[in-house]
């Protein structure tokens, strides 16, 4: 799913540099998975016609799918793609409820309420 | 008031086709518009070469403080002497006030003006009209339920207190596009759109920290502070011993 | 060189344009090979491969291509500063500097804060051989533009070349705030300091070769350096006697890993030997 190209120079002391041009990058190809993974999940769970906290339920699911998927994808290499797993997954997490909210809330209108 | 009675509320498809769709297709669209016109109306901004000096004085001092633990304490100390000398230091220095103001620099007032144009003014006919075309509909339901504190928020322009909280009105509907949008348009358009005027207007309040303030003598301030206080420790001092021990 | 696709040349240019490769022969290959035929279906890219092409020409001497961008250029940008850049330095490449010096100061004039062709009007400077008027132009440079590191490694090698080592010194330790993970930055600190001579200097050279070492243990340059330091302090009358200790032992750790790595690509040398004839007193 992420095409994240990376460099990380790795000294071979405990301290690892990081180039920030690659982090940088490597934040913005997440960015930008994460606000394609809350539109199609938003438009799903609209079609789907979940309410209320199975919606948010279904939300907090595709998060952690999209997480998983993007571990899948960095594989072993993961420390040298990104800082931490768990930034990875909580990052942006209320930013694009917001995204997913309003595709919920377009195709549960367009298909559910009329 | 049983939640039954609400569900069974039925709203004229009539909506979804004339007042629902159109309203996000308009928003959207004029997002695009926006940003295309804003690149249109993009001056260069001509850069004052003082201006240009003090920004630059700013990064290399950052970057001196940041990475001062790889030279030398004597480079390190004359470095800091040059940005922070009482007397002829860059940072510490006297200069009088030359901040153009809105009145002498006519370059200022037109790119206000460009700005309001591309921001404000859409932003106030686009809703305004929104506001009027298609003003007391119910457009659609949120898919989960609300307190009644969402109500000012969610039913603007209608004004029934027994109505569910769940329920939006088109002018909430155009705001909430509004924002919601926002992330869509960065996936279209791509980053730093002009699209986003919500972002833009962030940046009109949080200071442009890009470009330098009109008054260098507070960033000169605070960066005098910072370096003043730099602790300077030497990180190379051990290396030898620490390279052969591996 | 291989031949490539036109698709494909398309994106060896962007690595190119992006990393900072100056592959002018390849460029130029390419672009008559595949590219200009089908200039067009470039887009917006079209401009800045231009651009690249010709830059690549001014380096190969090939000014009918370079004409032949310059024209493309200025066709489609008239009143670009960027463009008029570039005719500069095509009376650059042909040695009338009087001219390209006339474009250049038009340009400065039209727009104060460009940094081009100030750093233009330097290369000349040091294209005639005006090396001390080069420094002090570039200094007046530097006093604006401080966070230009590309600037300070220029005038760090002017400043070697005129074997103003406490100055280049300085200029490199620039370089080094600007990207403290770069080894050869500090082999190359190290290297000033070693020439500079003296005990102190010695043993900050030697503590960056170490950092250079530390950063990237396969540079060999690092480590000849770390073992010319630790015999020349090993025998200087100012170290303490266990200063010399460390010093003699850390020589031969250097040696030990030479010999390593040269053994590793099959070499069979007499290092020692060598190394007092390199050693300076």
């Amino acid at each position: 799913m992420s095409g994240s190209k990376a460099k990380s120079e790795k000294s071979s002391t405990p301290t690892v540099a990081y180039s920030e041009i690659a982090v940088r990058n490597n934040a913005t190809v997440v960015e930008y998975c994460r606000t394609s993974m809350a539109a199609l999940s938003g438009c799903t769970a609209g079609l789907l016609g979940l309410t209320g906290l199975h919606g948010a339920a279904f939300y907090i699911f595709t998060v952690f799918v999209l997480w998983f998927m993007i571990n899948l994808k960095a594989g072993s290499q993961f420390n040298k793609f990104f800082m931490s797993r768990k930034a990875l997954l909580t990052n942006g997490f209320f930013g694009q409820l917001f995204t997913y909210i309003l595709c919920w809330t377009f195709l549960y209108g367009m298909v559910h309420v009329y | 008031m049983s939640i039954s009675v609400m569900t069974d509320l039925v709203v004229d498809p009539n909506i979804r086709g004339w007042v629902f769709l159109p309203i996000i297709v308009i928003t959207f669209l004029v997002g695009i518009f926006r940003h295309y016109v804003s690149i249109l109306l993009s001056s260069q901004k001509k850069v004052e070469i003082q201006q240009l000096q003090d920004s630059q004085i700013i990064l290399r001092s950052r970057i001196l403080r940041e990475n001062a633990k790889y030279i030398p304490r004597s480079s390190f100390n004359m470095r800091r002497q040059f940005f922070n000398n009482q007397e002829t230091g860059y940072l510490t220095q006297k200069r009088e006030h030359t901040a153009p103001t809105m009145m002498t620099d006519p370059n200022m007032m037109t790119d206000m003006l460009k700005g309001n144009i591309t921001n404000v003014i859409p932003m106030f006919i686009i809703g305004g009209w929104i506001n009027w075309m298609f003003s007391g509909f119910i457009t659609t339901k949120v898919p989960f339920p609300l307190t009644l504190r969402f109500k000012p928020m969610l039913q603007r322009g209608i004004e029934l207190s027994h109505l569910d909280a769940s329920w939006v009105s088109s002018a909430s509907w155009y705001f909430l596009n509004v924002f919601g949008l926002r992330s869509i348009y960065a996936l279209v358009l791509g980053e730093n759109n002009a699209a986003d005027q919500s972002k833009q207007m962030q940046d009109q309040m949080s200071g442009a920290a890009m470009a330098m303030p009109p008054d260098p003598k507070v960033a000169f301030k605070a960066e005098w502070e910072a370096l003043e206080i730099v602790d300077h420790q030497w990180i190379l001092q051990d290396i030898d011993n620490s390279l052969v021990d591996q | 060189m291989e031949d490539l696709s036109w698709s494909e040349a398309r994106d060896l240019f962007r690595t190119w344009r992006e990393t900072n490769a100056r592959k002018s022969n390849e460029v130029l290959y390419h672009w008559h090979l595949s590219l200009n035929i089908n200039l067009n279906k470039l887009g917006n890219e079209k401009f800045l491969i231009v651009e690249q092409v010709c830059i690549a020409a001014f380096d190969c001497y090939q000014l009918d291509v370079a004409n032949e961008c310059i024209k493309l250029l200025s066709s489609e940008f008239p009143q670009s500063l960027r463009v008029k850049k570039y005719k500069a330095m095509r009376y650059e490449a042909q040695e009338d500097y009087v001219k390209a010096l006339e474009i250049l100061d038009s340009i400065i004039k039209a727009d104060k804060s460009n940094s081009a062709p100030k750093k233009r009007k330097i290369a000349i400077l040091k294209a005639q051989g005006r090396y001390v008027e080069a420094i002090r132009e570039l200094t007046d440079y530097l006093k604006t533009f401080m966070a230009d590191a590309e600037a300070w490694q220029e005038l760090s090698e002017l400043y070697i070349g005129e074997q103003d080592f406490a100055k280049a010194a300085f200029c490199v330790e620039e370089l080094i705030l600007h990207n403290p993970h770069n080894h050869l930055l500090h082999q190359r600190y190290a290297d000033i300091k070693y020439t500079q001579g003296g005990f102190d200097n010695m043993e900050l050279a030697r503590s960056y070769y170490c950092q250079a070492l530390k950063l990237n243990p396969t540079n060999i340059r690092a480590l000849y350096g770390l073992y010319l330091t630790c015999t020349s302090i090993a025998t200087s009358q100012k170290a303490s006697a266990q200063k010399k200790k460390d010093a003699i032992k850390m020589s031969e750790w250097a040696l030990t890993k030479l010999k390593g790595s040269y053994k590793e690509k099959g070499f069979e040398t007499d290092l020692e030997s060598r190394m007092s004839a390199m050693a300076i007193n």
